[in-house]
């Protein structure tokens, strides 16, 4: 624009506990949603033939007790906890952030209402608030979605707030605004380059839960039912043939166990 | 006169090179010991070195001999068993290192007890005794938080050499304390002083070494520049940089009133503000007129409403009695401030050349003016590609100056603006400030904890009574 | 303190009206033919005709408008009439009751053992960060949070009950069945709190009031046991706090593993079975356990952290 400009980016050094996490991320979700590039067999097809057949050199993974493939069955439970994860973070940080920079910024009557709302969400644990959800109306994966982004939001909203009243505090923000500068600005140069980073913490921490979260209730047999693959579920369904088929049992482990590591690898350990 | 504390060719050095140069010295019994130095003289690490407490990454050479036990600083680990038995450490900052969970008698009493091997009665009666002497004896039963700075650091003086020790090292013991608090200090190490104890004191206050008086050193780039008779030195120093300090203190300035010029083109009047705080009235019936170029300082003791009153100048802050009126037809971004702690305000995640671009592209302003103006400011090109945190406090006020300037303000209120800066960039600061507000034409309105400052850099004074009354004088 | 006594009251109450609101509307989605469903569970198929299937629309207040229905919900929940269960026809009070305890034991024993494991095990690793015990902690830790509890659990249960045959793996008839839900719920408390622990314990002796207990003359340990150890607790026991929701969590899906009949299996067998009564009844008492043990926390707080008692 002019001969003045000093808006370049900064260069991120991550760290390599993140990097390492984004690679499991990148690889999981390549194994996830490669069957529907490739194709791959039917996850409710059963063949008798092939029940709790060990995995072999023409099929990597073998089969489950009902003789299904559980390649198929994998990489579908995997989309679906993925899936609704990242749809659940995403549903939660937009109005969680949006109303944290308000409350943080209007204080007075607005910051009550939203902050007493977040508190009634934190006043029972959160997966007791999906179970009930899900009891309303069974078996349905969107009563899951609304219940774990109902209990993620609060989180996104608790967090922005804190870190933006402080900084709306500062006498940095005074400064740009005697300086001519609107709200907009605030928020990009102020306060969004703050709370960034943050957001990818929350977020991989809050898909980290919502996977355990919907991998319990499977396990309870409370949340996605049978036979539609889930990872909680296919535990639960495989583990009384664990002596004659460890290999089925310890695949979902296997695979959640990966996606909650990475997961918490690019979360970092600071928590805040 | 029997030396206490003998330090024979200290050195402190880091992986990349020598931070520390040799340095020798001795403590006599019942005399003071000031090291004066800036941020970065290596006064700070030096002090460590000789208590053993240099952080990691750092070795030590050289040694010190303390009541005839001769210790090696290379090796840390040999001073602690004279920790608090004779070398009593005075900690920066006393109200954040006492621990705050525990009260304040026991925390004077630890010393007695552990180290002086008393019984636990008789060592907290041994610290309300310490306490009562110190004039805070109904300190005991509180928690540090519930203390006042002054007060927190007698109890930490207390704490420190409860266990006997005779020779105190006081790293910065006014940090971070109100300028009323630091007679109290001085009065607390010359206690010691006088009772044939020795005090090393190290400090970037001119005037806590002045007051302090005996043997004081000047420290520059890692090496005593100079040493002697604290009088003699500061009367009649020898170095430059020991010159160069000695007249950027503000009671050395130049007087640089400028004769009044015309008195009609106002900026700003103001009439009969009332501002209270915490049910208390910090002011009332403040009037006050200002015109171009004019510069005003105000002064006052700390909590009296000075910064208040510039706040409600700019309509920051909401007056609860009185009107503030700005010239007709003046844009308001050209109604600015200049803030106490430069990081502060800037925003933290992005370059000073960002901000600084944003500004332009905002406003629409010429370009061309910017490089003129770094210069004289005395700002190198490559700083704009830096965070704020990454260049100095002095650089980030010119900064901040820039900014400013760029809207060609016709008032400023510079809100302690060297409060946190360095005796001789502080000179700088003030210098340009003033140089170029008279340029532009620029009313401001300077509030500052030092009198002199004001005096010789004001064309007039405002001072807050801190009585709460309305003793506001205009000369 | 009384602030946080009013302010665990109002969550309690929020508990309350959350699970009544949420039962309300379990209930009042029922699908028609379920109070002839329900019935017919209760009395069996051959005595159930419509009036007894009207019985129990009318229990549930399904022959009601909406806003009554739940006016009466709510007066019910206020009077702890919490019914009785669709599918025993016994008072949800005494099932609550009897699974209580069950459910407590089990808490206590777990939070105990995360307790011995976790901030002990932190602390020593804190006073040396960066050695072999932080490291190692470290990534025992990483890789229990990234097991969920149930694979925790069938962990233990392979290990010791099936494969070394050493502790039984369901059930709930002596002491030895304890064990291994409590174990696995403490470990997974324990991996965070041994992290929390050792976090504070680094930023405690990093503290200026540390180094200056140093510097007056106090040998290590003295500085630990008069500085170190009350700061330290005040963030693990506030912290304890936040665990509690996955102990909470935990407890449901744990006690369904190990078949220990506790609130948390009753619970889910209830939303198994769509039996409102007692889903209200079980979510009621967890959640107000989970209130109960934040008030806990407050009390505890108050009475490590003096200045808590000053404020």
């Amino acid at each position: 624009m002019t001969a003045f400009d000093y808006i370049t980016p900064r260069p991120v050094r991550w760290p390599a506990r993140r990097v390492s996490g984004i690679a499991i991320l990148m690889a999981l979700l390549a194994f996830a949603f490669l069957p529907l590039v490739l194709g791959a067999p039917d996850p409710l097809k059963q063949t008798l033939r092939l029940t709790l057949q060990p995995p072999g050199a023409a099929d990597w993974f073998g089969y489950d007790h009902l003789g299904r493939s559980m390649y198929a069955r994998l990489t579908a439970a995997l989309r679906l906890s993925l899936g609704l994860a990242s749809l659940s973070v995403i549903t939660a940080m937009i109005p969680g952030l949006l109303l944290g920079i308000l409350a943080a910024w209007r204080g007075g009557l607005i910051d009550r209402v939203v902050s007493g709302l977040s508190d009634t969400f934190l006043a029972l644990p959160g997966l007791l608030l999906v179970l009930m959800l899900t009891a309303i109306v069974p078996d349905n994966a969107a009563m899951l979605y609304i219940g774990i982004s109902l209990v993620l939001w609060v989180e996104y909203f608790r967090i922005t707030r804190a870190l933006a009243r402080p900084l709306l505090n500062a006498p940095a923000v005074q400064a740009s605004q005697l300086l001519g500068f609107g709200p907009a600005y605030i928020i990009r140069r102020h306060l969004w380059p703050e709370i960034a980073p943050m957001l990818l913490t929350i977020g991989a921490y809050g898909a980290a839960s919502a996977i355990m979260a919907i991998a319990a209730l499977g396990f309870v047999s409370v949340g996605v039912r049978p036979p539609t693959p889930e990872l909680g579920s296919m535990m639960i369904e495989l583990l009384p043939y664990y002596e004659e088929a460890p290999h089925a049992l310890l695949q979902p482990i296997a695979v959640i166990f990966l996606l909650v590591l990475a997961l918490q690898l690019i979360a970092r350990k600071d928590k805040p | 006169m029997t030396p206490l504390l003998t330090v024979e060719n200290a050195t402190v050095e880091s992986a990349t090179g020598r931070i520390v140069a040799p340095v020798s010295l001795t403590l006599q019994a019942g005399r003071p010991f000031t090291i004066l130095g800036e941020t970065g003289s290596g006064k700070s690490l030096f002090a460590q070195a000789i208590m053993g407490l240099l952080p990691v990454g750092l070795t030590a050479s050289g040694r010190v001999i303390i009541d005839g036990q001769v210790l090696d600083l290379a090796d840390p680990a040999s001073h602690r068993p004279l920790w608090g038995r004779q070398v009593g450490i005075l900690p920066q900052e006393p109200w954040l290192a006492l621990d705050p969970t525990m009260r304040v008698a026991r925390q004077v009493a630890d010393g007695h007890r552990f180290i002086r091997r008393l019984e636990a009665a008789a060592a907290m009666k041994a610290a309300a005794d310490d306490l009562t002497a110190l004039g805070v004896a109904g300190a005991g039963r509180k928690l540090p938080g519930e203390l006042s700075g002054g007060m927190a650091q007698r109890v930490a003086f207390a704490a420190a050499r409860a266990g006997g020790a005779r020779i105190i090292i006081a790293d910065e013991p006014t940090k971070g304390l109100d300028v009323a608090r630091r007679d109290e200090v001085i009065a607390l190490l010359m206690k010691e002083v006088e009772a044939g104890g020795a005090v090393l004191t190290i400090t970037h206050d001119l005037a806590l070494a002045r007051q302090m008086g005996g043997d004081f050193a000047v420290m520059f780039d890692g090496s005593i520049v100079e040493q002697g008779e604290a009088d003699m030195v500061l009367s009649a120093p020898s170095h430059d940089y020991t010159k160069q300090l000695i007249a950027a203190d503000p009671e050395n300035w130049n007087e640089r009133k400028v004769p009044a010029g015309k008195r009609d083109d106002i900026v700003l009047v103001a009439e009969d503000l009332a501002k209270a705080r915490g049910g208390r009235l910090l002011f009332s019936g403040q009037g006050l007129r200002l015109h171009k170029g004019e510069i005003v300082g105000v002064t006052g003791a700390s909590g009296s409403g000075k910064s208040s009153l510039g706040d409600i100048l700019l309509g920051l802050l909401k007056p609860d009695a009185g009107t503030v009126a700005r010239a007709l037809g003046v844009a308001p971004v050209r109604y600015q401030k200049i803030y106490q702690d430069p990081p502060s305000a800037f925003p933290g995640r992005i370059t000073i050349g960002a901000n600084v671009s944003d500004l332009v592209h905002l406003h629409r302003l010429d370009v061309g003016r910017i490089a003129p103006l770094m210069k004289r400011l005395k700002l190198a090109p490559e700083l704009l590609h830096r965070l704020p945190t990454e260049v100095s406090g002095g650089e980030l006020q010119r900064f901040a100056l820039l900014r400013v300037l760029l809207l060609d303000p016709v008032f400023l209120f510079a809100d302690e603006p060297t409060s946190r800066l360095d005796l001789i960039t502080q000179q700088e600061t003030i210098e340009l400030l003033v140089e170029l507000a008279r340029e532009q034409d620029c009313a401001v309105l300077i509030v500052s904890h030092d009198t002199a400052l004001i005096e010789k850099t004001c064309d007039r004074r405002i001072e807050i009574g801190e009585k709460g009354g309305a003793e506001a004088s205009v000369a | 303190m009384i602030k946080a006594i009013l302010s665990r009251l109002l969550q309690a109450v929020l508990v309350a009206l959350l699970v009544g609101l949420l039962t309300f509307a379990m209930a009042w989605l029922l699908p028609g033919d379920v109070a002839y469903r329900i019935a017919a569970g209760r009395y069996g198929y051959d005595l159930v005709d419509t009036a007894a299937a009207a019985k129990v629309a009318a229990e549930l207040n399904l022959d009601q408008s909406a806003l009554t229905g739940l006016g009466w919900w709510f007066f019910d929940l206020i009077r702890l009439d919490l019914g009785a269960s669709l599918i025993t026809g016994a008072p949800v009070i005494e099932a609550i009751g009897r699974h209580l305890g069950h459910t407590l034991k089990l808490s206590i024993a777990a939070i105990l053992l995360s307790l011995l494991i976790g901030p002990p095990l932190g602390i020593l690793a804190g006073l040396h960060p960066g050695g072999w015990l932080d490291r190692s902690l470290m990534l025992v830790s990483t890789a229990l949070r990234a097991l969920p509890q149930f694979v925790v659990g069938l962990g233990l249960i392979i290990i010791f009950g099936l494969t070394l045959k050493l502790l039984p793996t369901a059930g709930h008839d002596h002491g030895s069945h304890l064990i291994l839900p409590a174990l696995t719920l403490a470990l997974s408390l324990a991996a965070v709190s041994n992290r929390v622990a050792r976090d504070a314990m680094v930023a405690v002796s990093r503290a200026p009031y540390y180094a200056f207990g140093r510097t007056k003359g106090l040998s290590e340990w003295q500085v630990f046991s008069r500085h170190g150890l009350r700061n330290v607790a005040v963030p693990i026991v506030t912290y304890l706090g936040i665990q509690f929701v996955s102990l909470v969590e935990g407890v449901v899906v744990v006690e369904t593993l190990f078949a220990w009949p506790g609130i948390g299996h009753a619970l889910v067998h209830a939303i198994f079975g769509r039996d409102v009564p007692m889903i209200q009844g079980a979510a009621l008492v967890m959640g107000l356990m989970f209130v109960a043990l934040n008030a806990l926390v407050d009390t505890l707080c108050h009475l490590i952290d003096p200045r808590r008692r000053a404020a």
